[in-house]
């Protein structure tokens, strides 16, 4: 995409009203360290934010801002909604684009760039499966101070695992996600580490077929394993 | 730069960017301090577009917590020069509020009212009746009261309700050229008001 064609989007972007193809292309263009777009849009998403003036004036409760201090003091934020809650619409997730693009447009390491970019189409591909009619998820983990999140599984391919409190690792070790058959060795289905926020989105690589029973989570050493090596951290059936 | 004042005193965001940059400096720091600073900046106006756009008291407090958590987390990612802080919470309370709606239609959808049923009350409600308790806030809508109502009605599909372009098109039973060219015309005609104010 040229400067000339990239004139005409900036503010249709910053409403968040162009399809997401069209979106993907204006970000990667502004990937690309182009501040002089960079400053268009931003001037034009400075407009957008003003729009919100014209609501109702309302001020939230007093208690709230106690209530959020008080979180973030004592480090209980778990008391919140995560991650893995939310990201169950292709909404949430592109919302979760919206930072990263914001992150690598502010970002300044070639290394911190290029994951956030894995991370970015990570969570692209799992909106692509979310966006299908067909798509269900799973639930797994009850309690929001364990491991737990959601598995989402389409018919004709692509499942895609959001986590949310699985364990900081080491960096030569990595998580990775296997489908479990009904007989037979489980199969690996792509490596994932912790994200920038601190939860985790894996897309998996290999169709789900009939088969599959139940997919899997393991520790592996960093470039992962063949068959797991470690007791799986976690077993989501998928009955 | 117009602009810039502009964010600064529209939508109850009367903060300097002085205010703005030292927020961000204790937020990276971890400062709690930071924290209370930019609630203090911007809870308010990001309560109200949560409101409006949930059009529940109840479920903008749990999104206005979540907002400031995640502020809270990504606080590295804040370059304090660049006076964006409030772009963001404003951005990303808009994208929540929206995908709350959006999935609470789809799991309760009998419960709610239709998108396309909705009014747009904070654009067609006359301005002199309101308790105007924030002039800047006046100047927005003063500058909204230029755009014709083919356009306010886009703007509304657009920011309040999150619809696409194409889907606005379908939706008023518009040419895609025709919402694509409103929605340019009437943001940088709102720019240009603005900024004449700014300019003042
Ligand atoms: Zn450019």
């Amino acid at each position: 995409m040229t400067h000339a064609e990239m004139s005409e989007l900036y503010e249709l972007y910053a409403l968040g009203v162009l399809e997401p193809e069209l979106a993907a292309e204006i970000e990667r263009h502004l990937n690309e360290q182009c501040e002089y777009c960079w400053e268009h849009l931003r001037s034009a998403m400075q407009v957008t934010a003003a729009l919100a003036g014209t609501a109702e004036p309302v001020s939230p409760p007093r208690a709230l801002r106690r209530r959020l201090l008080d979180s973030v003091r004592h480090g209980r934020p778990a008391a919140i909604p995560s991650f893995a809650v939310f990201a169950f619409s292709a909404a949430a997730l592109a919302c979760f684009v919206f930072f990263i693009t914001w992150q690598v447009a502010t970002h300044s390491t070639q290394k911190q760039i290029d994951a956030l970019r894995h991370e970015r189409d990570q969570l692209r591909a799992a909106i692509e499966v979310l966006s299908r009619p067909e798509t269900r998820s799973v639930e797994f983990g009850k309690t929001e101070n364990g491991p737990h999140g959601r598995v989402l599984l389409s018919g004709n391919g692509g499942i895609v695992f959001v986590g949310s409190q699985l364990p900081q690792l080491p960096a030569h070790q990595t998580f990775e996600m296997w489908l479990v058959p009904a007989n037979g060795a489980p199969k690996p289905a792509g490596l994932f580490r912790l994200n920038s926020a601190g939860d985790s989105v894996n897309v998996s690589p290999l169709p789900l077929d009939g088969s599959t029973k139940a997919v899997a989570v393991s520790i592996e050493p960093e470039r992962g394993s063949n068959e797991p090596t470690t007791k799986p951290i976690l077993v989501v059936p998928l009955g | 730069m117009p602009a810039e004042k502009f964010i600064y005193e529209t939508a109850g965001m009367q903060a300097g960017a002085k205010a703005e940059a030292r927020a961000i400096e204790l937020l990276r720091a971890r400062d709690p301090q930071g924290l209370a600073a930019a609630y203090d900046l911007y809870a308010s106006p990001a309560f109200a577009l949560l409101v409006r756009i949930t059009r529940d008291k109840i479920v903008a407090e749990d999104l206005l917590q979540e907002v400031f958590l995640r502020l809270w987390n990504h606080a590295q990612e804040f370059d304090s020069n660049r006076g964006t802080l409030g772009i963001w919470i404003m951005s990303i309370a808009r994208h929540l509020a929206i995908d709350h709606v959006r999935s609470a239609q789809n799991r309760f959808s009998t419960k709610l009212r239709p998108i396309e049923n909705a009014d747009a009350p904070c654009f067609l409600r006359n301005p002199n009746t309101e308790q105007s308790r924030i002039t800047d806030q006046q100047t927005v809508r003063d500058a909204f009261a230029t755009l014709n109502a083919e356009e306010k009605r886009i703007i509304e599909l657009a920011y309040f309700e999150g619809f696409s372009q194409t889907e606005i098109a379908s939706r008023l039973e518009q040419p895609l050229g025709t919402v694509k060219s409103r929605i340019r015309s009437a943001l940088q005609r709102l720019r240009a008001a603005v900024g004449e104010v700014g300019q003042q």
